[in-house]
């Protein structure tokens, strides 16, 4: 088995709005993918796609190298952008009766529940009502949901919204044990450092469109060591020249520079010196974020 | 098929064990019975007694046959109590005097009594109210109907005897003449008459429907509110991941209505063990209730048929809102066609072989009730029978798929209730 999930021209229209166009990827197994996009990009709607939800009008969804079938989904763990659970169900009778629906016989699946919910801290809890429970712990017990029938795939839509740090910290290392397991994941989120810490592999949606799809290595060095990061005090009067950069992100005392092609690193490093006090200079591949923001933009010009 | 058995099983525990469901079930039982028997306990011990009367007669004889026709009330003549008579199971019995001398001071006197409590009332027979065909009868409790009839049949009676032993008819004459005629309505089933058939008899037809009726407007609306938790909670993505809409939707109607089913058992059996001394005593006239055997046979069936069909389109109409408030307005699609049902009965009883019933048990949203009163008051043909049964369910299935469909689109659109033309895209979309 290599591939667990090719998308293939996939196509979703709601009447006239097109909510997914011609979407394409592959998730190759062991791999931790990055479904990233602005809100409304098609991010949901793809996921749901993959998982039989929601029907694509053309294209086709693959699934562990075959056709979709409902039988698959046994396999996969999914944890939905809209957070829910039955509010007077007891945790423990919850997380059983879901894992039976994914065909864990009742016995096993209270074993591995009990082991769950201690490992989230959250063992004493298990007699109570979901509607007891706060926010936070709510949504590890859904994330406990995903992953109480040990699959191989997991679709996380936006995991890490409302957790606080050390909950979401929780859920990393947890991630990063499946990834160890073998286990493959795909994840939609916002926040970019963690995709740059964790994924091996992202596409880009927006508008229902991949702009930006491959290994984050490839993506990154794309661009190449093209970009600036310069720490000073005082004032840069070049920085709104666009002859020399493609976007400037200024953050007060730091900013974030990507050179035009053909542009002189070293000629902006003495520009800097002369009209303010640098402290640092560093020549970076982009960051993740400014990768985003920019082919955003650009695809959002393009879109208009 | 696993599936769907697991979501029935989920439903179903977590609605009974709710400490809702458990007061709910005893609480019934107790009001029915609280509501049948205080008033016929507070009926009984009043018409249980002796009533004393006092009639007030210019014609002694008169006076005197008023008089025996209400001690012998009490007595042997069962043939002359209509019906309502039979349902005041313990006889008031009269003691009455007779008083000759009208005149201003006896009623002054009489009055006195009555509300000193003396007497329970009197009786006003002077010549003048004879001619005139109106007489007064004074009591405290002037809307006791069942005493102002007794007394008025009781002076009709000996009134007519009267008249008819002054045209040389003797009294045992009178007493035939006057005997009231009582009719049996024979059943003819299959080329065979069967036992006698009352007006117990034929209100059951009517209890059953009432019962159809009941159970499909209070456990439809449980059914409805189940599938908008499923939305409000937002559970529903992470069950559509496992399971399709159509298990989902089908587990909720069988676990809702197993709880409902449940509930009436529990029921019918603590009505049984309350009302079993009743129902001893009430035999005789419980025998009138004999029903061909096929009506215990259908009655589940178009009980469940109806019951399924019903809160499918309840579950239909949930997945389409976003809130009860919402739901409660689109309930009338649902309700509308319950009410006609009832309409349609009082007809179908009446002419069980017209145009109108056949048409209204085939049209499935009547069926369940029209059929079922069609077997009660005369067994259609088999194959009607069939008929009817078969498009119930090949309708049931069509409307869970359609729901089922709309369901697993709107779950997942919050936002305002759907048009028409928006419904029906949706039914596109989720092709």
């Amino acid at each position: 088995m290599n591939n667990i999930l090719e998308l293939h021209s996939v196509t979703k229209r709601f009447d006239s709005f097109t909510a997914v166009e011609e979407l394409s990827f592959v998730i190759p197994k062991g791999t931790v993918y990055g479904l990233l996009g602005p809100n409304g990009a098609g991010k949901t709607t793809s996921i749901r796609m993959t998982i039989g939800i929601t029907m694509p009008d053309s294209g086709e969804v693959r699934l562990f190298d075959e056709p979709f079938r409902r039988e698959h989904l046994k396999r996969i763990g999914y944890l939905p952008e809209e957070r829910g659970l039955y509010k007077r169900m007891k945790i423990q009778e919850l997380l059983v009766f879901l894992a039976q629906l994914k065909g864990v016989p009742h016995a096993d699946a209270t074993q591995r529940a009990a082991r769950w919910l201690d490992r989230l801290e959250l063992g004493k809890w298990a007699k109570a009502k979901a509607e007891e429970l706060s926010k936070g712990m709510q949504q590890k017990v859904q994330f406990i949901a995903a992953v109480l029938h040990d699959p191989d795939f997991l679709i996380l839509d936006e995991p890490f919204s409302g957790l606080d740090p050390n909950n979401a910290r929780d859920l990393l290392d947890v991630l990063l044990e499946q990834r160890k397991a073998g286990k493959t994941i795909m994840f939609s989120t916002h926040r970019m450092e963690t995709v740059e810490r964790v994924c091996d592999a992202i596409c880009l949606v927006n508008h229902g469109r991949s702009v930006l799809e491959g290994k984050l290595k490839d993506v990154k060095g794309g661009y190449g060591k093209s970009s600036i990061h310069l720490e000073f005090e005082g004032e840069l009067p070049f920085l709104d020249r666009k002859d020399l950069f493609q976007s400037v992100n200024n953050y007060g005392n730091f900013v974030e520079l990507r050179l035009n092609p053909g542009v002189d690193s070293q000629e902006v490093l003495r520009m800097a010196s002369e009209a303010a006090r640098v402290t640092k200079f560093e020549l970076v591949e982009p960051s993740l974020e400014a990768i985003f923001i920019d082919t955003v933009e650009r695809t959002e010009v393009a879109h208009a | 098929m696993r599936n769907v058995w697991l979501v029935v099983k989920r439903e179903y525990l977590e609605r009974v064990r709710t400490r809702a469901f458990v007061i709910f079930t005893l609480l019934m039982p107790a009001l029915v019975g609280a509501m049948v028997f205080v008033p016929a306990k507070l009926a009984g011990s009043k018409s249980g007694g002796t009533r004393h009367v006092v009639v007030v007669a210019s014609d002694a004889s008169l006076g005197e046959g008023v008089r025996r026709e209400l001690q012998d009330k009490s007595g042997a003549d069962e043939q002359n109590r209509d019906s309502a008579d039979r349902t005041n199971v313990v006889a008031t019995t009269y003691k009455v005097d007779v008083n000759t001398a009208p005149g201003e001071d006896l009623r002054q006197r009489l009055v006195a009594d009555v509300s000193a409590g003396n007497i329970d009332g009197f009786v006003w027979l002077t010549d003048e109210a004879i001619t005139a065909r109106k007489f007064r009868y004074s009591t405290k409790n002037a809307n006791d109907f069942v005493e102002g009839s007794a007394i008025r049949n009781a002076v009709s009676a000996a009134l007519m005897k009267q008249q008819l032993s002054a045209h040389g008819v003797s009294a045992v004459e009178a007493e035939n003449m006057l005997r009231r005629i009582s009719m049996d309505t024979i059943r003819v089933d299959k080329g065979q008459e069967s036992k006698p058939t009352s007006t117990i008899a034929f209100l059951l037809p009517f209890l059953l429907m009432m019962m159809i009726y009941m159970t499909v407007l209070l456990y439809g609306v449980a059914v409805m509110r189940s599938v908008l938790e499923e939305k409000t909670n937002r559970v529903v993505e992470v069950l559509l991941s496992s399971i399709t809409a159509r298990e989902l939707m089908a587990g909720k109607i069988l676990g809702v209505g197993a709880v409902g089913l449940t509930q009436i058992l529990i029921w019918v059996v603590l009505g049984g063990v309350f009302s079993a001394p009743t129902m001893v005593a009430m035999r005789p006239y419980l025998a009138d209730l004999q029903m061909p055997v096929t009506v215990y046979v259908f009655f589940p069936v178009f009980f469940v048929l109806g019951y399924m069909l019903y809160s499918t389109m309840y579950a239909g109409v949930a997945s389409m809102v976003n809130s009860e408030d919402e739901a409660q307005q689109m309930q009338w699609p649902i309700i509308l066609p319950l009410i006609l049902c009832t309409v349609f009965a009082m007809a179908v009883i009446r002419q069980p072989n017209s145009q109108l019933a056949f048409w209204t048990s085939m049209f499935p949203l009547t069926a369940p009730i029209v059929m079922f009163v069609r077997i009660v008051s005369q067994q259609p043909p088999m194959w009607q029978i069939g008929l009817s049964v078969a498009i119930l369910v090949v309708t049931i299935y069509g409307l869970m798929s359609l729901c089922s469909r709309i369901f697993r689109v709107g779950i997942l659109m919050y936002g305002k209730r759907p048009t028409l033309p928006e419904l029906l895209k949706w039914l596109k979309y989720s092709g």
